[in-house]
C-alpha cells in the first residue's frame, strides 16, 4: 500500500516540476522581454539586472511616435483577419470534402495542399509581386492575404480534415433520416460540434499571418503590416529599442491568443468530448 | 455570424479602393539608415526640408531587391528614388536611369566616387550619397594595457594581438572582439583590412605565402578573442555591455558607444601590416529606377540630399559621412567626432592602403563575400590547414572572377579581362 502511496506521489511531484518547468520555459523569456522594455537603455546593457521594470518608458515611446506604426497594426489586424476568413472558407470544405467523400486523386490532393509549403517565399514572392503588380493587387491588403492564405491553407485543411474525420457519418445520416437535407444536416448537426476546432484553426491562420514577414516586405510599400514595417529595423536596433519592439510585436498576438484561449484546447479534437 | 465575417471583408475592400486613389509622396527605397533612430532621423531631420512629401522605407536586402525586380519586369512601379550600398546597385545597372545630366545645384561630389557610379558602363547609373569606413574603438579602461612603445593610432597587427594577449590574461578572460556573427561584417574585415595589410591584395594573392602569414596572425588574434564574437553583429552592444573593450566594426556600427558614453571610448585606426595600413571606405549612392512614377520629383530629391546642409543633417543621422566638400559644423555627436578623428588618421597616415568595395560583381557579390566568410569558418573556427582551405577557395574564387569577367580593383594591379588569382 505505502508503496504506491509513495509512486503516485513521486508521480505528483514529477507532474508539478514539469509543469513548474514548462512554465518557466514559457514565462521566463516574456518576463525578461517586459522587464527590459520598461527600464531605461542603461539598465538593459547594465549589470546585475533588478528584478523588477523601472518603468522608463523612453524605449516604448520611440515605437510610439515612430511614423506608421499605428497604420501598421491596422494593416496587420486586417490581413490577418482577412487571412483568417480566407482560409477557413476554403479550407474548411476541403477538410469535409477529404473526410466525406472518396474522390479520383484524393491522396494526390493531399499531398498537393502540403506542396505550398515546400518551396521558400523569397523564390516565389518575385514572379508573385511581378502579377501583382500589373493585376493591380499589390501593395492591398487583400493581395497579401491571399498569399498568406496560400500558406495557411495547408494547416487549415489538415487541421479541418482530422475534425470532420473525429466525427461519426452516423450522426449526419442521422440528421437525414429525420428529414434534413445535406445542407441542413451540416448546419445544425456538424458545424456546432466542430466549431471550434475551426476557430483553432482560424487562429493558426492569424499566427501565420502576423508572423510572416517576406511577403510582407515585397509585395507591400505604402501599406505595410507590423511585422514588415518593424522586424527589419529591429534587427540592426540598438538592443534596448529591440526589447521594446519585441514587446510591441507580442503584444497584440498574446492578447488575441489570450481572448480565444479556450478554443485553442479545442485543437487535435478535445473539444469534441 | 455572417455579418461579423462580412464586416472586416468590406472594410479590406474599402482600404484597397482607397490605395489606388491615394499616395503621391515619393518613395525613398532603401537599404540604409535601418536601424529605427536612424530611419526615424531620416523622416525627420533629413528630409523635411525637401518640397514635397517623402515616404522614407528602410529594408534588407533580400526584400529591397526582390521588389525592385520585380517593378522592373512588370514595367510599372512605385519606387522613386533607390538609396544603397555601391554593392546592391551593382546587380542590376540595366533597370537605373542615367543621370549623366542631372544637375546637382553646384555640390562638387568626390570625382573618385562620381566614377565607380558608373558601375563600368558609359551611364551615370548612381549618385554618390554618403561615405564610410570601417575602424577600431576601444574602452578606455584597455588602454594601459597597450604594449610598451605602442602608438594607437598607428599600431600594426603585431602590436594588436601583444595587446589582446595582454587583456586576456590580465582582466580574466579574453576582450578582443570581431563581428563575426551572421549579420555581421567580418567579411569586409578579411577582404579590406586583413588582406590588403598583408598581401596588398584583395583577389590576386589569395592563396600566396603571404596570405598565409595573414590568416596566421588571424588565428592567433581569435585565441584572444572573445567567443561570444561568432554571435556579434553591431560591436556597438558588447562594447557597451563591456563583454568586449576592443573592437573593430563599421562606423555606423559603433556610433550608439561612442555617443551613449564618449568618456569611456576611444577611436582609433585600423592595425597595419606588413604591405601598409589596408583599409575600406563605403559608398552608398542614390539611383532612380527606369520605372519611377514621378521623375522630375525623384531627380529634384537627389539634388536635395546632396546639398550641404541635407548633406551634414544626413551624417548626423546615419553616421555616414558628406561625399561633397563641406565645412563641418562643431555641434556634431560625440561619435562623428571620434570616428571622423579615426578616420582622417587612418585615410591620412604614411602608410596608408585604400582598399576598394568588390567592383563588377554583379550578382556574385554574396558569393565573393562567402567565399571569405567560409575561409574563416574553415581555418580559425574548424582549425583545418591554412594552405589546403585556401587552395580549395582560390578555386572557388577563380571561378567566381571568371564567371562576372570582373578585372581588378584597388589595391590588386589593374588586368585585363577577368581578375586573375593566382
Amino acid at each position: 500500500m505505502t508503496d504506491t502511496a509513495t509512486i503516485r506521489q513521486r508521480g505528483r511531484r514529477l507532474t508539478q516540476a514539469a509543469v513548474v518547468l514548462l512554465c518557466g520555459w514559457v514565462l521566463g523569456p516574456i518576463y525578461l522581454l517586459v522587464l527590459n522594455a520598461f527600464s531605461a537603455p542603461d539598465a538593459v546593457t547594465g549589470f546585475p539586472k533588478r528584478w523588477l521594470p523601472g518603468f522608463d518608458l523612453h524605449s516604448l515611446r520611440m515605437f510610439v511616435e515612430f511614423q506608421g506604426v499605428a497604420e501598421a497594426l491596422w494593416n496587420s489586424v486586417l490581413v490577418a483577419t482577412l487571412t483568417m476568413i480566407l482560409s477557413i472558407a476554403l479550407g474548411a470544405p476541403a477538410g469535409y470534402a477529404l473526410s466525406r467523400f472518396d474522390f479520383r486523386g484524393k491522396t494526390a490532393f493531399r499531398v498537393l495542399v502540403l506542396m505550398t509549403r515546400a518551396f521558400p517565399l523569397p523564390l516565389l514572392a518575385l514572379p508573385l509581386a511581378v502579377m501583382f503588380i500589373r493585376v493591380g493587387l499589390d501593395d492591398t491588403p487583400l493581395g497579401l492575404a491571399l498569399v498568406h492564405t496560400t500558406l495557411a491553407l495547408p494547416f487549415a485543411v489538415l487541421i479541418t480534415f482530422s475534425l470532420f474525420s473525429g466525427l461519426p457519418v452516423e450522426l449526419e445520416e442521422a440528421a437525414w433520416t429525420l428529414g434534413c437535407n445535406r445542407a441542413q444536416a451540416f448546419r445544425k448537426v456538424i458545424l456546432p460540434l466542430v466549431l471550434p476546432g475551426i476557430a483553432a484553426s482560424a487562429i493558426f491562420a492569424f499566427v501565420i499571418s502576423w508572423n510572416e514577414v517576406f511577403a510582407a516586405s515585397v509585395l507591400t510599400v505604402q501599406h505595410r503590416t507590423l511585422t514588415a514595417f518593424l522586424l527589419t529595423s529591429l534587427d540592426v536596433s540598438p538592443l534596448p529599442l529591440k526589447f521594446a519592439g519585441g514587446f510591441v510585436l507580442v503584444l497584440p498576438a498574446l492578447i488575441f491568443i489570450f481572448a480565444v484561449r479556450k478554443y485553442l484546447f479545442a485543437m487535435w479534437g478535445i473539444a469534441n468530448r | 455570424m455572417f455579418s461579423r465575417r462580412i464586416a472586416p471583408l468590406v472594410m479590406g475592400v474599402a482600404t484597397v479602393l482607397a490605395a489606388s486613389v491615394a499616395q503621391a509622396d515619393v518613395l525613398f527605397w532603401s537599404t540604409q539608415a535601418k536601424p529605427i533612430e536612424e530611419t526615424q532621423a531620416m523622416r525627420t531631420n533629413v528630409l523635411k526640408g525637401f518640397d514635397g512629401k517623402v515616404d522614407y522605407q528602410a529594408n534588407d536586402g533580400g526584400p529591397w531587391l526582390t521588389r525592385l525586380q520585380a517593378e522592373l519586369k512588370a514595367g510599372k512601379g512605385s519606387i522613386d528614388v533607390l538609396g544603397g550600398l555601391h554593392g546592391d546597385f551593382s546587380t542590376l545597372p540595366e533597370g537605373l536611369t542615367d543621370l549623366s545630366a542631372l544637375d546637382l545645384g553646384g555640390a562638387k561630389v568626390n570625382p573618385g566616387f562620381m566614377a565607380l557610379g558608373k558601375l563600368g558602363t558609359g551611364e551615370q547609373k548612381y549618385i554618390p550619397w554618403m561615405q564610410a569606413t570601417y575602424i577600431m574603438v576601444a574602452n578606455k579602461k584597455a588602454l594601459p594595457y597597450l604594449p610598451a612603445g605602442a602608438d594607437i593610432n598607428a599600431l600594426t597587427y603585431d602590436q594588436l594581438i601583444a595587446w589582446a594577449k595582454t587583456l586576456d590574461e590580465k582582466t580574466g578572460g579574453p576582450k578582443m572582439g570581431l563581428p563575426a556573427g551572421p549579420k555581421g561584417l567580418l567579411h569586409r574585415f578579411l577582404q579590406g583590412y586583413l588582406y590588403p595589410s598583408f598581401t596588398h591584395s584583395m583577389v590576386t594573392k589569395f592563396e600566396s605565402p603571404e596570405a598565409v602569414t595573414a590568416w596566421t596572425k588571424l588565428k592567433e588574434l581569435w585565441t584572444y578573442t572573445n567567443p561570444a564574437s561568432t554571435n556579434y553583429a553591431f560591436m556597438q552592444e558588447p562594447l557597451l555591455t563591456g563583454a568586449v573593450w576592443v573592437a573593430f566594426d563599421h562606423t555606423a556600427r559603433l556610433a550608439d558607444a561612442l555617443n551613449k558614453k564618449p568618456d569611456d571610448f576611444v577611436a582609433f585606426p585600423a592595425p597595419a601590416g606588413p604591405d601598409g595600413r589596408g583599409f575600406m571606405p563605403v559608398i552608398a549612392g542614390l539611383a532612380i529606377p527606369k520605372t519611377a512614377p514621378d521623375m522630375a520629383k525623384a531627380k529634384a530629391l537627389i539634388k536635395y540630399m546632396l546639398q550641404p546642409s541635407t548633406q551634414v543633417a544626413t551624417l548626423k543621422a546615419t553616421n555616414f559621412f558628406p561625399v561633397i566638400d563641406v565645412t563641418l559644423p562643431a555641434d556634431m555627436p560625440a561619435s562623428v567626432r571620434a570616428s571622423g578623428a579615426a578616420i582622417a588618421k587612418m585615410s591620412g597616415a604614411k602608410d596608408a592602403l585604400p582598399a576598394l568595395l568588390p567592383m563588377g560583381l554583379g550578382q556574385l557579390g554574396g558569393q565573393f563575400n562567402q567565399v571569405y566568410i567560409d575561409s574563416f569558418q574553415r581555418i580559425v573556427l574548424n582549425g583545418q590547414p591554412i594552405k589546403q582551405v585556401l587552395s580549395d577557395e582560390a578555386n572557388t574564387l577563380r571561378a567566381i572572377m571568371k564567371k562576372a569577367d570582373a578585372p581588378c580593383w584597388a589595391p590588386d594591379a589593374p588586368s585585363k579581362g577577368a581578375c586573375p588569382v593566382e
